[in-house]
């Protein structure tokens, strides 16, 4: 069994062979993922805009980074599990997509990006919220934020473009063949 | 049928790997950027967040973020409609999201600044927020289902 196995046996489960061949459920299981950015990208837009010093000046940034998290959190649970469904659905034409491949590992960034600026950005009001503008290491977050979301989306339009080199690739003749 | 003097087939954008995706890559960040920024505020009349602030104080922060996302949304838009025109405009779900897209718009620069500018009743900005947030989740839907129809 080897991993093209895994991926063809994932999505023939009956649960994501119904998915896929749903007219309706699967549209909407995508207009649903994409409109979490949409209606949860402001909160990430703006909570990068006010590390960056360019909205809501009056406000300590930590403030903002603690308020918008709860909401943040849901839009991110409901895009996830779209993202699942849809990925499961088709997933033995996605593993090998290197634009999929990008997008996962884009994804596993974000979650680097949080582990790596919690001491010195999202965890740290007294740093952030510094009277003289948030510190240096508070800008690279909030930009490098905007670049993941941004690379993130754009290889998931992507994945639909891919074409394999060749599908089906050719087996070797057989030795001998008998027409009947 | 529609008798248009132009052939998609010249448009750079059917002639080339990579221009096309980017466009729809240009138009999905910058309707996160708009719709994004308007929900924030919607979210704000619903209570759910940042209640420090008045939905007026998120409105004024961001409407200049909304402006600029929604000018490039709509250009970039009308860029990939250039790729086959005849076939968005006799496709039903592209339709009714240039319906939806300018109510959306309307309503955005009028009863919903109204209201998000104003100390309105918890009731007035739950319905406004919601209406809003409907109006332009659909016009995502629509979009996506222009390519399921």
């Amino acid at each position: 069994m080897n991993v093209a196995d895994i991926a063809n046996a994932i999505q023939d489960t009956d649960f994501f062979t119904s998915m896929r061949e749903s007219a309706l459920v699967y549209p909407i299981v995508l207009s649903t993922h994409l409109s979490m950015i949409a209606i949860f990208g402001g909160l990430i837009l703006l909570t990068d805009l006010r590390l960056l010093g360019a909205t809501l000046k009056s406000t300590p940034p930590s403030e903002i980074v603690r308020r918008t998290r709860p909401l943040k959190w849901v839009g991110f649970l409901v895009m996830i599990t779209c993202g699942i469904l849809l990925g499961g659905a088709k997933f033995a034409s996605y593993y090998d997509n290197p634009y999929f491949i990008a997008k996962m590992s884009l994804l596993a960034c974000v979650g680097i990006h949080a582990l790596v600026f919690r001491r010195s950005v999202y965890g740290n009001p007294q740093a952030i919220d510094d009277p003289k503008g948030p510190p240096r290491a508070a800008k690279i977050a909030a930009v490098l934020s905007m670049v993941l979301w941004v690379g993130i989306l754009s290889n998931g339009r992507w994945i639909a473009y891919y074409e394999k080199p060749d599908q089906y690739p050719r087996r070797a003749e057989p030795a001998a063949q008998v027409q009947p | 049928m529609l008798q248009i003097n132009y052939d998609p087939a010249t448009n750079p954008l059917n002639n080339n790997e990579w221009s096309f995706p980017l466009f729809e890559c240009i138009h999905i960040a910058m309707f996160a950027m708009s719709v994004g920024t308007i929900a924030l505020v919607d979210f704000r009349l619903l209570g759910l967040t940042l209640r420090k602030y008045t939905a007026a104080q998120l409105l004024k922060a961001t409407s200049m973020w909304t402006l600029a996302g929604l000018v490039i949304v709509i250009s970039s838009g009308l860029v990939i409609a250039t790729t086959d025109p005849l076939s968005y405009y006799y496709n039903p779900a592209f339709r009714y999201k240039m319906l939806m897209l300018v109510l959306a718009i309307l309503y955005n620069y009028t009863i919903h600044r109204k209201v998000a500018m104003s100390q309105a009743p918890a009731a007035v900005n739950v319905l406004v927020a919601g209406l809003s947030l409907a109006m332009w989740m659909s016009v995502v839907f629509l979009g996506i289902f222009y390519a399921f129809t």
